[in-house]
């Protein structure tokens, strides 16, 4: 039995969302210019994916750097404060910096990102998504670049994952009922 | 897949592996991955950052098998030609992984160092078993002999960039993997 058989249905087949990301690929390099270098801050781990088909297709000279954040406590409402695991490994003082983050939900834990990152001086902050769920928005952060809105579905693959399998699955799909709840 | 970013820095030399190249064997070494562990059961990847993360998601996302995804954050002491081999870690990986099997998945192996303190990390937490992924490797710079299980390329003694190598943080997102000029590193 393949991952796959979990998948009710695919939302974003491989394809599409490739053309997608080389499209806001384009969308980034209309932002910034060449001396600007931008710092792509990745959010781990569901970003991964994206941030390694997003890079290869931009034409503005960028650097990345990571970042891995856990909530407290436990259970699917997020308070939006989190733990920083791993920080950046540099300082993003008078830089450009793009937030990558594979999906943005309650908008909660990017938000306390951007505040977090806002005090330590950025020249600009900006935040690109691969996808987000308008419906489930509890606080409204403004979104530069995102690549899919989509309905409030339970949502697997390309980075995005439940109890951390089906990451790899390379599109985007709506995971069997019976395969979350067990 | 569209072909990107063809002209190529200043600073590059040549193009040592191209993008098809590289995707090649990347296939490759994921239909070996995953006939090798179809029966073991619960297998965690170890991607070393910042380096590896171009490899594992497209390792990752070609392996027919289930797997967990994990990074590893590591720094050096003393950086440059005279490293004594110590290493920092920075952020730990998060998957228990005791009784499961890892696969270490590296951007580069040089003088082995790093590698070598990845597996006695490991090793000490009792996984079923512990091998290591590694795309490209530079047998001339060996210091330490650290086993690669699956090896992408092996290549000679120059600094390469792209496919998540960098310098100075530079060059890190090439699709390809070139060689830089020697006036830009000596």
């Amino acid at each position: 039995m393949g991952l796959r058989d979990d998948v009710a249905k695919v939302l974003i087949p491989e394809e599409k969302l490739q053309a997608r990301i080389a499209e806001l690929a384009r969308e980034i390099d209309a932002t910034y210019s060449r001396d600007d270098r931008p710092l792509l801050v990745c959010v781990l781990k569901g970003a991964f994916m994206f941030l390694a088909d997003l890079t290869r297709h931009l034409e503005t000279p960028h650097e990345v750097d990571f970042m891995e954040i856990s909530s407290y406590g436990r259970g699917t409402v997020s308070s939006g404060v989190v733990r920083i695991l791993l920080d950046l490994a540099q300082s993003i003082e008078g830089r450009h910096v793009l937030i990558v983050e594979d999906i943005i939900d309650t908008g909660r834990t990017l938000d306390y990102i951007t505040r977090n990152l806002r005090t330590r001086g950025p020249a600009s902050l900006r935040v690109c998504t691969l996808l987000s769920k308008p419906s489930r928005r509890e606080i409204e952060i403004p979104l530069d670049f995102v690549g899919f809105e989509i309905p409030d579905e339970f949502v697997v693959g390309y980075g995005l994952d439940f109890a951390e399998i089906y990451r790899n699955l390379p599109f985007i799909g709506v995971l069997k009922e019976e395969a979350y709840r067990q | 897949m569209s072909r990107r970013k063809v002209e190529l820095p200043k600073a590059v030399d040549r193009v040592l592996l191209d993008e098809e190249t590289i995707q090649r064997r990347v296939e490759e070494l994921a239909a070996q991955i995953s006939a090798d562990y179809a029966d073991a059961g619960d297998l965690v990847l170890v991607g070393v950052l910042k380096g590896a993360f171009i490899f594992m998601a497209d390792l990752a996302r070609r392996l027919t098998i289930s797997h967990h995804v994990d990074f590893i954050a590591l720094s050096s002491y003393n950086r440059g030609a005279t490293s004594t081999g110590a290493v920092r870690l920075i952020m730990d990986t998060r998957t228990p992984v005791t009784g499961r099997h890892v696969l270490i998945v590296e951007d580069i192996v040089d003088t082995g160092y790093t590698l070598d303190y990845l597996l006695s990390t490991f090793q000490a937490r009792r996984p079923a078993s512990l091998k290591t992924c590694v795309l490209l490797s530079k047998p001339e710079r060996r210091k330490v002999n650290a086993p690669i299980h699956y090896l992408g390329f092996e290549i000679p003694d120059v600094w390469v960039v792209g496919y998540g190598l960098d310098y100075a943080d530079r060059y890190r997102t090439l699709p390809y993997i070139a060689a830089l000029k020697r006036e830009v590193y000596e």
